[in-house]
């Protein structure tokens, strides 16, 4: 078994219902495809889910999905083909075999693509978990819900209390004719709840502990519990209501400092996307868009401040963008991608990597289920700490801006240049001080004079590691669950009140 | 049924039938069936190709109001045992924490027949993507530029089989085809086709189209403000869509949060804008009911400006009470969390003939062939933010002038549609293409439009 860190992993028990990977078969079919093929592999995976939520009182979305099946991608000339089936039979794979060969063969010819080598992947892995989410009754997660759900509705301007929980585990096996053979367990859980209050035609919504699945982690029920929804539903369900009276976020040019929630999603969009390679090489330009970043740029190009230092980090404990090898059996691994402010590396995937020449995989390739093929994603892609202490120390060193805390619209153009977002409240800061509290806020910018912007960033103790389980991308749409580690971070002279 | 693949020689409702059975008390299954097949390219060059062949099998027990669902993708009697387990597990932990408000499983009735499906597009032939990626590419060559997009078909049979009757099929087909056109400086232009047939996808027509949009002119930067703006049938489409949400939600509606909370009956829009839910109509992509196996029929959202109806599923409808029955829009199986929502808006097209006449009489304005990472800033003021792309010019007494760079707008689009002046008498089904999860195509038929008032709000640097 394969370690990755100082937490110990434990191995999971076979699953009872035939769920174990059908290696031999993978194995046969990879074995007839390399005679047919220049490159081919076998990805099996097994996806349970449990999404349960209660809605003003009333249970709701008790629903489990699962899913198994395994796609065949294979790279004939220089044409790749995936046929994906729920058919794991020796006669369904052969059928699916044949599909992605004869896919690969009507592409229009192009030229031939060299992949960089891959050292095989031979091993099992699985992610950490305490406390196993299957394990605790579904009347327990119930009623947990019910309590913080009952809690959201301080008001009877709380038109809809939101409450819910989400457990995924995944199971992977992937077999190549590079001689990769592994297999993966990644288990996810998390939970969190939503107020929204309405007066007047006006909506106003709060979150806990954020938007976009940010309350979910690679980790057991204990993480569930760690968030104490009950506990932070009346503050929650008070600051909905408390916004319908509250003045509209004045406009102008201020320093804001973001919670480090809303900071993941401004890592996830102006950074982590426009370092994706094949962004970067136009291979995306039809759907995602390309990037404000150019290949020559990596190295030399200044991406922001002296303090911007991020990196992609696909062994981080708990990131929901953590395995021990991506979806083509590259390892993980922690990589810089802004050092000191200059941009120093980016994500790539075997394909993009030969693109550009590069002698490896950056490691980054994942693929959405069986039915999907791999594409560059992000892994954890996070802000480093800085030395500003915690919160209220650089609230307490700001004399005149605005604090600015969940996320609740969000808009990036194609080239991931020119963004702007809405945050369900922003809090007024005056001589070191928190003040009034103001609705609707915004805030607009351009990468690069953004992050030349950032002045300071909170210490390691205020550094969270948050979820973003909504991140699309690729034709068919692929969603991705990612993480991204921030402490909250100031940025001087910035556009805000935009919407 | 284990291991095996399903029998085109016995109706997908029928397996629908004996996995009911593994449901005990009030329940009702889903089937959904993709084939599907996507190859996208970049760079005039394929870069990927997908081929998608699997079922969702997902069973809905109801108990005392409250639902409990299991999905798997397995016709085996064992995994559909244990899923129905499952389902009837979640459902009685619901009815423990006391009586949900799901008003039961709908009554069978017979869906109309709205067609939808074409055979040869289902047969999936990827010699005839390979083929329409070759006549794109060449298109783009002949013009200097490269071709980036996909050509994406599909077939999906929908059966629902429930313990109140419920008895219905549908196969329907879609098939979308994009061309982005680019040049070495970075100057694109967009254009796409969308239909119930492959064979209606015309490659070098789309990539023509998608040439013609890329300028050799430098683009120009718009100062923030108003300006009047033409929108190109992709962008009303994209707006529609969000609209669709936003305003038609019946549950969101109930719940007071729903733009047209208080206001059905009134006037919200231009006079000559007429939108409507058409399920049947031939032009766009037909579907006979919704996820709850209701028939779906035409629904008129916004007469002559004046906002009419919003849509509902069953619980949705229960909710608003007086006698409001189910309209046709339920998401999912037992109504989608977030509510129910149109997913075939026609907008009825105007008296102009066509995007030149729109044009005709703007001293300066903005033309939009599309718009791009829309996103809602204010729910209830229908307030949306996002950029233009792919074919952004500057008009100027009345012709286009240059091309401009990507702009960000932030406008409402009840707004807009109240400050529209003029439509043309076409209209397009424009599509999203982007299929998440199990392929679902929907589209908006809608035409060109002209309003003022357009509210840019940024712009990048360059490009």
């Amino acid at each position: 078994m394969t370690s990755l860190g100082s937490e110990e992993l434990r191995d999971r028990a076979p699953v009872a219902d035939g769920a174990d990977p059908p290696t031999a078969l993978l194995r046969d079919v990879v074995g007839r495809a390399s005679q047919r093929c220049r490159y081919a592999e076998a990805r099996w995976v097994d996806r349970r889910a449990e999404e349960l939520g209660v809605v003003n009182g009333h249970p709701r979305e008790l629903a489990q999905e699962s899913s198994r099946g395994v796609g065949i991608r294979v790279l004939a000339g220089s044409g790749w083909g995936l046929s994906a089936t729920a058919d794991v039979s020796p006669a369904g794979l052969g059928r699916a075999l044949d599909r992605a060969l004869a896919i690969a063969g009507t592409q229009p010819a192009g030229p031939e693509l060299s992949l960089p080598p891959v050292r095989p992947a031979i091993g099992q892995w699985s992610s950490p978990c305490r406390e196993d989410p299957s394990t605790i009754s579904l009347e327990t997660k119930l009623a947990l819900l019910v309590e913080a759900d009952a809690a959201l509705r301080t008001d009877r301007r709380v038109v809809r209390s939101e409450a819910e929980c989400l457990s995924v585990v995944t199971r992977r096996a992937l077999v190549t004719s590079d001689g990769t053979c592994c297999g993966q367990t990644v288990t996810e859980c998390g939970a969190g709840i939503r107020a929204f209050a309405v007066e007047d035609g006006d909506v106003q919504v709060r979150s806990y502990p954020g938007a976009h699945g940010a309350g979910v982690a690679a980790a057991g029920w204990e993480h569930v519990r760690a968030l104490d929804l009950p506990g932070q539903a009346p503050r929650v369900g008070e600051e909905a209501v408390a916004l319908l009276s509250a003045p509209a976020c004045p406009s102008g040019r201020k320093a804001v400092i973001l919670h480090d929630e809303q900071l993941a999603l401004q890592i996830h969009e102006s950074i982590g996307h426009a370092l994706e390679l094949d962004r970067i090489l136009l291979g995306e330009a039809s759907y995602a868009g390309t990037s404000w970043v150019e290949a020559g740029d990596i190295g030399g190009l200044r991406y922001g401040s002296d303090l911007l230092e991020v990196t992609a980090d696909a062994t981080l404990a708990g990131g929901l963008g953590t395995f021990a090898w991506d979806d083509e059996g590259v390892p993980a691994a922690r990589r810089t991608l802004i050092a000191g402010g200059v941009l120093e590396g980016a994500l790539s995937d075997r394909t993009s990597a030969a693109a550009l020449g590069l002698q490896a995989s950056g490691g980054c390739a994942r693929a959405d289920g069986f039915a999907r093929q791999p594409i560059v994603r992000m892994t954890n892609v996070s802000l480093e700490p800085g030395e500003a202490g915690t919160l209220e120390d650089l609230i307490a060193d700001t004399s005149d801006g605005l604090y600015l805390e969940g996320n609740r619209s969000w808009s990036i153009d194609d080239r991931r240049l020119h963004f702007q977002f809405g945050t369900e409240m922003a809090r007024e800061i005056k001589r070191g001080r928190l003040g009034r509290l103001y609705r609707n806020a915004s805030y607009a910018g351009v990468t690069p004079t953004f992050w030349g912007s950032l002045d300071a960033v909170c210490s390691a103790k205020a550094w969270r590691l948050w979820g973003v389980l909504n991140c699309g991308k690729g034709e068919p749409g692929q969603i991705m669950h990612v993480s991204h580690g921030a402490a909250p971070a100031r940025f001087r002279d910035t556009e805000v009140g935009v919407a | 049924m284990s291991g095996e693949p399903l029998r085109h020689e016995e109706a997908l409702v029928d397996y629908a039938e004996r996995a009911l059975e593994h449901l005990a008390g009030e329940g009702q299954v889903t089937l959904v069936h993709e084939r599907s097949l996507t190859s996208r390219f970049a760079r005039s060059r394929p870069t990927q190709a997908t081929e998608v062949d699997d079922l969702s099998v997902h069973l809905l027990c109801v108990r005392d109001g409250q639902t409990g669902s299991a999905v798997i993708n397995s016709l085996d009697d064992g995994q559909l045992a244990a899923a129905a387990g499952r389902a009837l597990a979640a459902a009685q932990a619901g009815a423990g924490a006391g009586p949900g408000d799901y008003p039961g499983l709908a009554d069978p009735a017979p869906p109309p027949e709205y067609g939808g499906h074409d055979p040869r597009t289902a047969r999936l032939d990827p010699a005839e993507a390979g083929a329409a990626l070759e006549a794109a590419f060449e298109e783009a060559a002949r013009s200097g530029l490269e071709a980036f997009g996909i050509w994406s078909a599909g077939e999906v049979t929908t059966a629902i089989a429930s313990t109140t009757g419920v008895h219905v099929e549908q196969a329907v087909t879609d098939a979308y085809l994009k061309v982005i056109c680019r040049d070495a400086g970075g100057r694109s232009g967009f254009a796409s086709d969308a239909a119930v047939a492959s064979a209606a996808l015309d490659a070098r027509g789309v990539a023509r189209r998608a040439a013609a949009k890329v300028s050799s002119q430098d683009a120009v930067a718009l100062a923030p403000g108003e300006y009047t703006v033409v929108l190109a049938p992709e962008a009303v489409g994209t707006l529609l869509e969000f609209l669709a949400g936003l305003a038609f939600n019946g549950l969101a509606h109930v719940e007071g949060r729903g733009a047209l909370a208080g206001r059905l009956g009134t006037q919200v829009a231009h006079p000559e804008i007429n939108l409507a839910d058409a399920p049947r109509h031939p032009h766009t992509l037909p579907r006979s009911f919704d996820a709850e196996g209701v028939p779906k029929r035409p629904l008129p959202l916004i007469q002559d400006g004046v906002a009419y109806r919003v849509a509902h599923d069953r619980r949705s409808a229960a909710r608003a009470g007086g006698g409001t029955a189910s309209t046709g829009h339920a998401l999912a199986p037992g109504g989608d969390l977030g509510g129910p929502r149109p997913t075939n808006l026609v907008l009825a097209g105007g008296g102009c003939s066509g995007e030149r006449e729109l044009m005709e009489g703007i001293e300066r304005g903005l033309y939009v062939t599309r718009l791009w990472y829309v996103n809602v800033v204010q729910d209830g003021q229908t307030l949306l933010t996002g950029v233009t792309r792919d074919g952004t010019f500057l008009i100027e007494d009345g012709e286009l002038t240059r091309p401009v760079r990507g702009q960000r707008f932030t406008d409402s689009v009840l707004g807009l549609l109240r400050r529209t002046e003029a439509l043309t008498a076409g209209v397009r089904l424009v599509c999203e293409g982007d299929f998440y999860g199990r392929r679902f195509a929907t589209g908006v038929l809608c035409p060109a439009l002209r309003a003022h008032g357009f509210r840019i709000t940024g712009t990048a640097p360059d490009g």
